[in-house]
């Protein structure tokens, strides 16, 4: 395999589910890549399929009713094709997964130094006592006190932070080459969440793994990314570097994320431009197919080209993908 | 957690004095009196009030309350009426085949419905799980004795593979022990199993669902220790809370069971005093009951704490 080969390239995913009103299209088409060590976002609001995504990846969806399309190769192997054993292999050790809701993801009746060491006890084949020495050396990596005491201790004996810090201690126990984390920092207070981050990066050097940030915090996504993806109704909207992204959004909604989001300086009493912006209109329904663009019903500039023809996802500026009909094309572009 | 051991035992004290009290009214609540059993179809109103008299029946209640309760203490059962042998004696003599019976269809039921319970929600939906629950009402709806006597015509009778009634205490061999008590458990326990299987159903598709077993699978956990460790322990509490409620279903059909299969057990000795209206018999094993039941509940409830840390006493 050649070392300009992504770690882990998407190929026209598709997620659906079968539900008793019909299939329900969460992840339609979307392909992006993430290369080795490269930290990618991938934001989008409630429901946009950036979840399902993830879950996809480690295929954790429960199938049926969920059925996955599409590829998805790590390390040039097709994930999709893998029987259970061959992804038990890799779950947790190749690719690990931090959880968004870090009160409900730990296991209550299981002491944090047993669910952190189960997963080198599995993967790497350590004793007991091993696995326990290596959970207090991930505990005290992740910055928790008193490592020794608290490996025995259950997770409600823990607070919100802290149990973060130990799904990123378990998560990275088996030092994954890509690590999947999922709204890591939205359950947590903000003088938390910037600690979380700071640890992710930290952690992210000195173990070399490739993050995918799942995240609505576009915050987040310009503290930590190099690459963003935007998702929207299932569907890849637009993708490109993190500077180009936040600069020079080409997709309207793109730009509506960027206008709802509040920026330091500006007062709600303002009148005018600095007024947040929220965009109008809902999301689809993912219970049947989507004719035309995803986000005709809701975009401002919308024409019946839009309504009529999907628009192709096109690389308008260099490395600078965007999937609309009217985004305008940088003159350097291929 | 000793104190709190310790506050728990004490706390039976009052519960146990409220069921003898009820154990002891048995005596005025039920039909039929005792000295005109025993005095017999020919004797005169005279005879009866003397068989009476000498029974202690004539005093007031409180007084005759007291003063069993005071003997009951002192591990005095009172005297059979029919045998003349101390109540606590009969008892200790039946206690083996009970207790056995008990133990083997608690195991054996345990062994069997809590898998059954685990696969049939990891498969819910399935044709596993629809079996598994239309076994769960089979075994609730069909009482114990028609099962007992279904199986020991079968096995017994027609398969000879064990024997059709009887007792051998565990001091004659394991084998024989466990070969006569293999039907009787069966049929008390198919009730069991249905009960605690269902339970086990019910909580781990709960808990299938929740957040946890999905960050065990993103570990690489592989799907018999998502189920029987990650899963089952959090199911834990409400399945033994059931266990021990369903307890005193086990002692009412340990009774049946016992008639059935020809057990000489306690279940056995409480119909026939029940037959010939021997008060202190019945008493004693009801109280005998009573306190098991009692006891059983106290080691669930002790148990919580094992398997979920987040209770502390």
């Amino acid at each position: 395999m050649s070392s300009s080969a992504p770690l882990l390239d998407i190929q026209n995913l598709q997620t659906h589910f079968g539900t008793i009103d019909g299939v329900v299209r969460a992840v339609e088409g979307v392909s992006f890549s993430i290369n080795a060590g490269e930290t990618v976002a991938v934001v989008g609001e409630s429901g946009c399929g950036k979840s399902v995504t993830a879950m996809s990846i480690l295929r954790l969806i429960a199938t049926p009713p969920g059925k996955i399309a599409g590829k998805i190769l790590f390390k040039g192997t097709n994930l999709l094709e893998l029987s259970e054993p061959e992804m038990q292999a890799i779950r947790g050790n190749d690719i690990s997964m931090i959880f968004q809701e870090p009160m409900t993801s730990l296991n209550p009746v299981l002491t944090v130094g047993r669910q952190i060491g189960e997963t080198v006890m599995l993967h790497e084949g350590l004793s007991a006592k091993d696995a326990e020495q290596r959970a207090i050396e991930m505990l005290t990596l992740v910055g928790i006190p008193a490592p020794a005491r608290r490996v025995r201790e259950y997770p409600h004996q823990l607070s919100g932070g802290m149990r973060q810090r130990v799904m990123i201690a378990m998560a990275l126990a088996c030092s994954p080459q890509l690590l999947v984390a999922d709204e890591p920092t939205t359950a947590l207070d903000v003088t938390i969440q910037a600690q979380i981050l700071e640890l992710m990066r930290d952690l992210k050097t000195r173990v070399g793994a490739a993050i995918m940030l799942i995240t609505h915090d576009l915050g987040v996504v310009a503290e930590m990314a190099q690459r963003v993806v935007v998702m929207y109704a299932g569907r890849k909207v637009e993708e490109g570097s993190v500077e180009e992204i936040f600069l020079n959004p080409l997709h309207p909604y793109t730009r509506g994320l960027m206008g709802s989001m509040p920026k330091l300086g500006s007062s709600l009493h303002e009148t005018g431009r600095s007024k947040l912006t929220e965009i109008q209109g809902q999301v689809p329904s993912l219970r049947k197919p989507i004719i035309g663009c995803a986000f005709a019903g809701r975009c401002p500039n919308v024409t019946d080209v839009c309504r009529q023809m999907a628009p192709a996802i096109e690389e308008k500026a260099p490395k600078h993908l965007v999937a609309c009909h009217y985004a305008p094309r940088a003159a350097a572009a291929a | 957690m000793f104190a709190y051991t310790v506050r728990r035992v004490i706390a039976t004290i009052p519960v146990m004095g409220i069921v003898a009290l009820f154990v002891f009214s048995l005596l005025y609540i039920a039909p039929g009196d005792p000295a005109a059993i025993i005095a017999g179809d020919q004797a005169t109103p005279e005879d009866v009030e003397r068989i009476r008299a000498s029974l202690g029946l004539d005093r007031p209640f409180i007084v005759r309350f007291l003063e069993w309760l005071f003997r009951v203490l002192q591990g005095d059962l009172g005297v059979s009426i029919f045998t003349n042998l101390p109540v606590s004696h009969m008892i200790k003599q039946r206690l083996e085949p009970t207790f056995s019976l008990m133990l083997l269809t608690l195991t054996f039921a345990l062994s069997c419905a809590i898998p059954m319970g685990v696969v049939a929600a990891w498969k819910h939906g399935t044709w596993i799980d629809r079996f598994v629950m239309l076994f769960a009402v089979l075994g609730f709806s069909v009482p114990v004795f028609v099962v007992g006597y279904v199986l020991a015509y079968t096995f017994a009778l027609q398969l000879d593979w064990f024997p059709v009634q009887g007792y051998t205490p565990l001091s004659n061999g394991i084998g024989g022990w466990v070969s006569n008590l293999t039907l009787p458990a069966v049929a008390l326990g198919s009730a069991f199993i249905a009960l605690i299987a269902r339970i086990t159903r019910a909580t781990m598709l709960e808990v299938l669902n929740q957040d946890y077993v999905r960050t065990a699978k993103a570990k690489g956990v592989g799907q018999r220790a998502i189920l029987f460790v990650h899963a089952l322990k959090n199911a834990a509490v409400p399945i033994i809370t059931i266990v021990g409620i369903g307890f005193a279903g086990l002692i009412g059909g340990a009774v049946v069971t016992e008639s059935v299969f020809a057990i000489p057990g306690v279940g056995r000795l409480v119909v026939d005093a029940i037959l010939r209206r021997d008060y202190p018999v019945i008493q004693g094993v009801v109280l005998m009951f009573s306190f098991t039941y009692v006891i059983v509940n106290l080691i669930v409830d002790l148990l919580y704490t094992v398997f979920d840390p987040r209770i502390r006493y």
